[in-house]
């Protein structure tokens, strides 16, 4: 580690560092950490809110997981542009660990809100914009991720994965204006702007520990689908003896 | 007395009374959510280290 931080100062350096087991487990339990901090923050310290008392504290879990799906949804439609100009299993490993990232905190935030609509709503679920817009998005990364499923081919399913990903990007700045252009049963977006001062600490805390959780799901994920396209592309050692005893 | 005037008082401010079990329930889902995703990228991981 230390010949590669001196040998190439500074991406060669902050990538050796980085690539640390030691500095890997440190993130990770740094997350636990700031997730529980984080948790005791909403819960706890922070005060109910006037008008929606302690229900408000559903918050602090929804609002990070809702920014982080449109954040891993647009890390998809970046690596989906990318792969088509630039082919690289390496993008197209991102974009698959991005799409399955997305599902996993677009389904859950959306059951938060469902959660927290009940006691202010009065219902679990309505076709308001911004909940119709969000139901597409996580019907259509589920078809990504089946289509992703079905093509056997892994350059095929690659380019088809890609011209998908960039169709369903399109939705992700719809949900996020959905609130400002139909002013319907969703309140516009909580943002440490919006929310009262003693509130604000509380909700940047949730969105820097759901922040470095995504970055631990996809880099892992990132891993697990890299390692599966390099075994589908790399000619196992078998054939290729045979394919040689046959040319002789 | 002072807690029918404390709740009457709540309600006149049009404030929800109660709702821990909301929270509790969107915490557990997420928490639970969150668990089971990790540990099943965790299998992965463990699967794709060793080829299968």
């Amino acid at each position: 580690m230390l010949k590669a931080l001196w040998n190439g100062f500074p991406l060669r350096a902050v990538r050796a560092f980085v690539a640390h087991p030691w500095v890997q487990r440190g993130f990770v339990l740094a997350t636990l950490g700031l997730f529980v901090y984080a948790a005791w923050t909403g819960l706890v310290w922070a005060p109910p809110d006037r008008e929606m008392g302690d229900v408000q504290r559903i918050m602090y879990a929804h609002v990070p997981m809702v920014q982080m799906m449109l954040l891993a949804g647009t890390i998809n439609f970046v690596c989906s542009v990318l792969y088509l100009f630039h082919a690289s299993w390496k993008t197209d490993a991102l974009a698959e660990a991005s799409a399955e990232v997305t599902l996993v905190f677009g389904a859950i935030g959306t059951t938060l809100g469902a959660i927290w609509g009940r006691p202010t709503w009065g219902v679990y679920w309505a076709w308001d914009p911004r909940l119709t817009t969000v139901a597409i998005l996580l019907v259509a990364y589920a078809g990504y991720m089946a289509l992703r499923r079905f093509v056997d081919d892994p350059e095929r399913r690659a380019v088809w994965s890609a011209v998908t990903g960039i169709i369903i990007a399109v939705d992700v700045p719809i949900i996020y204006f959905s609130v400002k252009w139909w002013k319907s049963l969703h309140q516009v977006q909580s943002s440490p702007r919006t929310v009262d001062p003693q509130m604000v600490h509380a909700l940047r805390l949730s969105i820097g520990a759901f922040f470095m959780l995504l970055i631990v799901f996809l880099v892992v994920r990132y891993r697990i689908a890299l390692a599966a396209r390099m075994r589908e592309t790399t000619v196992p050692e078998g054939r290729q003896l045979g394919r040689e005893a046959v040319a002789s | 007395m002072n807690t029918l005037g404390t709740v009457l008082a709540a309600v006149g401010e049009g404030r929800i009374q109660g709702g821990w079990e909301y929270v509790k329930a969107a915490y557990g889902i997420c928490w639970t959510g969150l668990s089971l995703y990790a540990l099943s990228l965790f299998i992965r991981s463990r699967r794709s280290e060793e080829g299968k």
